[in-house]
């Protein structure tokens, strides 16, 4: 160590041995040859991080190298969000990313939208349901879409996350497919879905739209009851739960999704390579389980797939944020 | 009874003592390193829990955290690095000790009194987890509003300096957590257009920076302390028995507090350890004694530290709610093995359920020989000469800051906050308080607002549910108390005089 | 540094002052009549307040006396002389040389030089030093990165794990 020059560490390094000095060489070189970082824009602990868990482990089974999990956290998930878009694109820094892509840009957050990413792969979407408390008179969603309507603005309180968060933008949209101003039901903002579901059987507030997945635990302990979820087709898991669409004719879907990305310009065969990987993960049995498990919707879409889904949901969240007046800059 | 035995079954093979005694070794281990935490600690083993069987996989998690929630409190005694927001509430104490040359004696009580508090909590958990549910569930932002309130004005008691110091770091630590964008508004405020302040500020790193960074910072400038004498501790345990003996009471009323505070989901764990601190002190036949190496005030954080801990499992369990990180991964992996949270966990699962009780009997009993190894291994620190010793822990805190979210930003924090905490402790500002406004701001703003949005504005609800009346009188009666005894006292002082 | 309680008194009001209007200046947010203002509002007067009352000695009686340490701390606060006061602001400048340089040289080098200035600067002797910054980083970098994950930076030299 007594030269500190770039080229005398790497050659100490390489002549002892202890240095994987090997880069993907062009073409059709193997991939991967060394192990993958996968950066999770949310903390330890969550929904995501826990996704993208099974995620790494079936990966690393799948493709033989090491798919290590890596929390960046900060910023409300734009620093992790940014991790992955500025990483080299050489496929071994990929990430989880989360509808609040296609949020915080509208928020003028962040430069960073879904264009700032080689789309890999859709994993997983929970689309929002309508909650009420166990005790409430409305037996179903079109008693409660009535008494809202027929309510004065800002009678009516209903939570689920924080001010402009998804479940915020999903009932504002419903809102609005209902033909009523997004702020006519109040939003009380909480930090996150389980303190809302506690305050909805505290009696705090009337209304809570979260994923159904969030919110069952309280529902199976008989305090609170699901009346719709805003999805295009039933959810196998919850199956007595109807859309909006069946008991409404509202065709009104947003959902929060999970997806797989790296950074622009990753080269096409490492691309599919890794889209093909997470496809079989993706119909592994092992997934499966693992999502039944805990409720999360399966929703798959290869990389042509996520970046249609991007586009749509993008389109959807920015009228819904423009609607709730909370698009700046 | 049938269910017992059952439980019994289920505990005793050989796949959930392994899955026992190694997740026990693992937690003390990473809870001991400054900066890891014991929710790090909890979510990388979540991988390992897909192939293990349902109780061995609750067993790993409930063990794990146990454990690194203990030894979290080592590096805070030894080296004055805090492993939890929680622990700060008494690391100046304990800190105190260890200068004192009773480094063994304060981490004895923290293990004793930690075991003690888990065994209890885990009692109230079989015994009454229902009837806490009910009180936790009937708790809505006006109560958690109070509660926070209540715990904020912990701040000027924990401290040992003038009252107004410790309002205004307090006040401090609250325009701290003013930062970012998670507040009910969701504006971003005072982020000065950095993307990193975007988040807010966490906890954690100002925790490492006013208390170690700043212990370092003091270092480079004072003189070198006379050795800290090496008394041979016969038993640690024997010292505790009498502990326990001389402080039953605080005892017994950190664990009360500890499983009513822990059972309620997002105040929990934090906040028990703070309020117990300070229970202790204000019915303290000796609260000028506090603060200087005093073991009163450990006795009962310490209980209720690790009673709260067991409180989370209740809303945990019966409802699916979290009472903290730890039990929001918990509750992943319960539904992943099948045991849904729900009433119906209690009736349908009861064996299991019983079975879960069994662990945390077991790890908090195992937590004892553990410990005593972990105590006497790491007391060897102290014996590393100053100059060595404080470079080491500067290279900790890097890494431990980096490591809590991969982000170096949190190490800038550390620096920051390293200057922050020596400014304020020379000049007499207490930084415990600091960091208790950091912890509670945000349960304070947003319960605020969201109440107000709630009642339309009207500020009657905030006294006219049942439990928020009790806690507003008894914030009010605290915030007044000294004030009153203030009055009495120059009422009278002039008398005596004439 | 200590500092008389009128100065950091006033420089609390100061920053109390600025957070209050720092707070003003945010917008209201549609659906909340207590906006995301009124708390930093709350929290700068009360911060005006409270410096005011330090920089008027109030309270002060509560306080112990503490000792001002003399000038005694061997390595760099010695060096300095009368500047020795400025050694205590060493650490959070090497915490931030890491935050700076940790990418590009790597976390081994970082970290032992890091371990060689504050050492040097708390009066340790050579072989003292030069034990610590041979030995500690491999270990750190071992428990961190190979056991715990933890990404650190590669840099220059690569270990083998």
């Amino acid at each position: 160590m007594n030269t500190f020059t770039r080229r005398g560490a790497l050659t100490a390094g390489a002549l002892a041995g202890l240095a994987p000095l090997a880069r993907p060489a062009f073409g059709q070189a193997r991939y991967p040859i060394r192990p993958v970082q996968v950066i999770v824009p949310w903390g330890a602990g969550g929904g995501t991080d826990a996704t993208a868990r099974i995620v790494a482990a079936l990966l690393e089974k799948e493709m033989g190298q090491p798919f290590n999990v890596v929390n960046r956290t900060g910023g409300s998930g734009v620093v992790g969000h940014s991790a992955i878009a500025q990483a080299a694109p050489d496929g071994y820094t990929i990430g989880m990313i989360t509808v609040e892509i296609c949020m915080m840009h509208w928020q003028g957050l962040t430069e960073l939208k879904r264009t700032s990413y080689t789309p890999l792969a859709l994993m997983n979407e929970d689309p929002p349901g309508v909650q009420v408390n166990a005790t409430s008179p409305y037996r179903d969603i079109k008693a409660l879409a009535d008494a809202i309507k027929a309510s004065r603005p800002g009678q009516f309180k209903a939570s689920g996350t924080g001010q402009g968060g998804i479940w915020h933008l999903a009932l504002a949209g419903w809102l609005g497919a209902m033909g009523l101003r997004a702020d006519h039901v109040r939003w009380v903002p909480s930090n996150g879905a389980a303190p809302a579901m506690q305050d909805l059987a505290a009696g705090g507030v009337d209304i809570v739209t979260c994923s159904v997945p969030e919110a069952r635990a309280i529902i199976e302990a008989g305090r609170a009851r699901s009346l719709a979820i805003m999805a295009p087709e039933r959810n196998p898991q919850f199956a007595t739960v109807p859309t909006l669409n069946e008991s409404l004719g509202i065709n009104y879907s947003v959902g929060a999704w999970r997806g797989m990305a790296a950074p622009l310009n990753l080269p096409a065969p490492i691309a599919q390579q890794l889209t093909a990987a997470m496809q079989k993960v993706w119909n592994s049995q092992e997934f499966k389980d693992f999502m039944n498990a805990r409720g999360f919707g399966m929703k798959w879409g290869d990389a042509e797939g996520l970046a249609k889904h991007m586009e749509q949901t993008d389109a959807t969240l920015g009228a819904a944020m423009r609607e709730a007046g909370l698009v700046r800059g | 009874m049938n269910s017992l035995l059952e439980a019994i079954a289920m505990v005793s093979t050989v796949e959930v003592a392994i899955a026992i005694l190694a997740s026990a070794v693992y937690g003390m281990v990473i809870g001991a390193l400054p900066g890891l935490t014991a929710t790090m600690a909890t979510a990388l083993l979540v991988p390992i829990t897909f192939y293990l069987s349902p109780i061995a996989a609750v067993a790993t998690i409930i063990t794990s955290s146990a454990m690194a929630i203990f030894s979290g409190d080592i590096p805070g005694c030894l080296m004055r690095i805090p492993g939890t927001p929680a622990s700060a509430a008494y690391t100046d104490e304990s800190y105190a000790m260890t200068r004192k040359g009773q480094a063994e004696l304060a981490l004895g009580a923290s293990l004793w009194f930690s075991a003690i508090g888990g065994i209890v909590g885990t009692v109230a958990l079989m015994v009454m987890a229902p009837a806490l549910a009910e009180i936790a569930l009937s708790f809505s932002t006006f109560e958690y509003f109070w509660l926070s309130l209540l715990g904020l004005m912990c701040a000027t008691l924990v401290a040992r300096s003038s009252p107004i110091k410790a309002i205004a770091a307090a006040l401090l630590g609250l325009l701290v957590a003013c930062v970012g964008i998670e507040n009910p508004g969701g504006v971003p405020r005072f982020t000065f257009g950095n993307t990193d302040l975007l988040g807010g500020i966490e906890p954690l790193p100002a925790l490492v920076g006013v208390f170690a960074v700043s212990e370092i910072m003091r270092a480079m400038v004072s003189p070198l302390p006379p050795p800290i004498p090496s008394r041979k501790f016969g038993s640690i345990l024997a010292g505790q028995i009498d502990l326990t003996r001389r402080f039953q009471k605080q005892m017994w009323r950190g664990n009360i507090i500890g499983v009513l505070i822990g059972a309620l989901p997002g105040a929990g764990a934090d906040m028990a350890a703070w309020v117990a601190y300070a229970t202790s002190k204000r019915f303290s036949k000796t609260p000028e004694k506090f603060g200087t190496g005093h073991p009163e005030g450990l006795v009962e954080s310490g209980a209720a530290n690790n009673s709260a801990l067991a409180g989370g499992w209740v809303p945990a369990l019966l409802f699916g709610i979290p009472g903290d990180t730890i039990t929001a991964i918990a509750i992943g992996v319960l539904y992943m093995k099948g045991l849904n949270p729900g009433p119906t966990l209690f009736t349908e699962k009861a064996s299991s359920m019983y079975a879960l009780y069994i662990v945390f009997i077991l790890a908090n009993l195992l937590m004892l020989p553990l410990g005593i190894l972990m105590i006497r291994v790491s007391r060897h620190v102290l014996k590393v000469p100053r100059a060595v010793a404080m470079p080491l822990i500067l290279l900790l805190c890097a890494v431990g800051a980096f490591a809590i979210g991969n982000n170096p930003f949190a190490v800038v924090l550390v620096a920051v906050f390293g200057i922050v905490g020596y400014m304020m402790e020379r000049n007499g500002y207490p930084v415990a308080a600091l960091v208790l406004g950091v912890v509670m701001g945000t349960m304070v703003e947003q319960n605020l607002v969201s109440s107000l949005i709630k009642s339309d504005g009207d500020i009657l609800p905030f006294i006219e549910r049942p439990i928020s009346t009790g806690l507003a009188a008894l914030t009010m009666t605290a915030l007044l108390w000294p004030v009153a005894v203030w009055i009495i006292r120059r009422l009278r002082s002039p008398e005596r005089a004439r | 540094m200590h500092l008389s309680d009128r100065v950091t008194g006033l420089f609390l009001a100061l920053l109390g002052s600025l957070a209050f209007w720092g707070g003003s200046l945010l917008p209201a947010v549609p659906g909340q009549d207590v906006g995301p203002a009124a708390f930093p509002m709350v929290i700068g007067a009360g911060l005006v307040l409270c410096g005011i009352m330090i920089a008027a000695g109030i309270g002060h009686s509560f306080e112990a006396a503490e000792s001002e340490e003399d000038d005694q701390a061997p390595g760099l606060a010695q060096h300095l002389g009368r500047m020795g006061w400025l050694a205590a602001f060493l650490p959070p400048v090497l915490l931030i040389f890491y935050v700076l340089v940790a990418n590009a040289l790597g976390f081994l080098l970082t970290a032992a030089i890091i371990l060689l200035i504050s050492a040097r600067a708390l009066g340790a002797t050579w072989p003292m030093t030069i034990g610590t910054v041979l030995l500690a980083p491999p270990f750190v970098h071992l428990i961190f990165f190979r056991l715990l994950r933890v990404p650190l930076p590669d840099g220059l030299l690569t270990m083998p794990w």
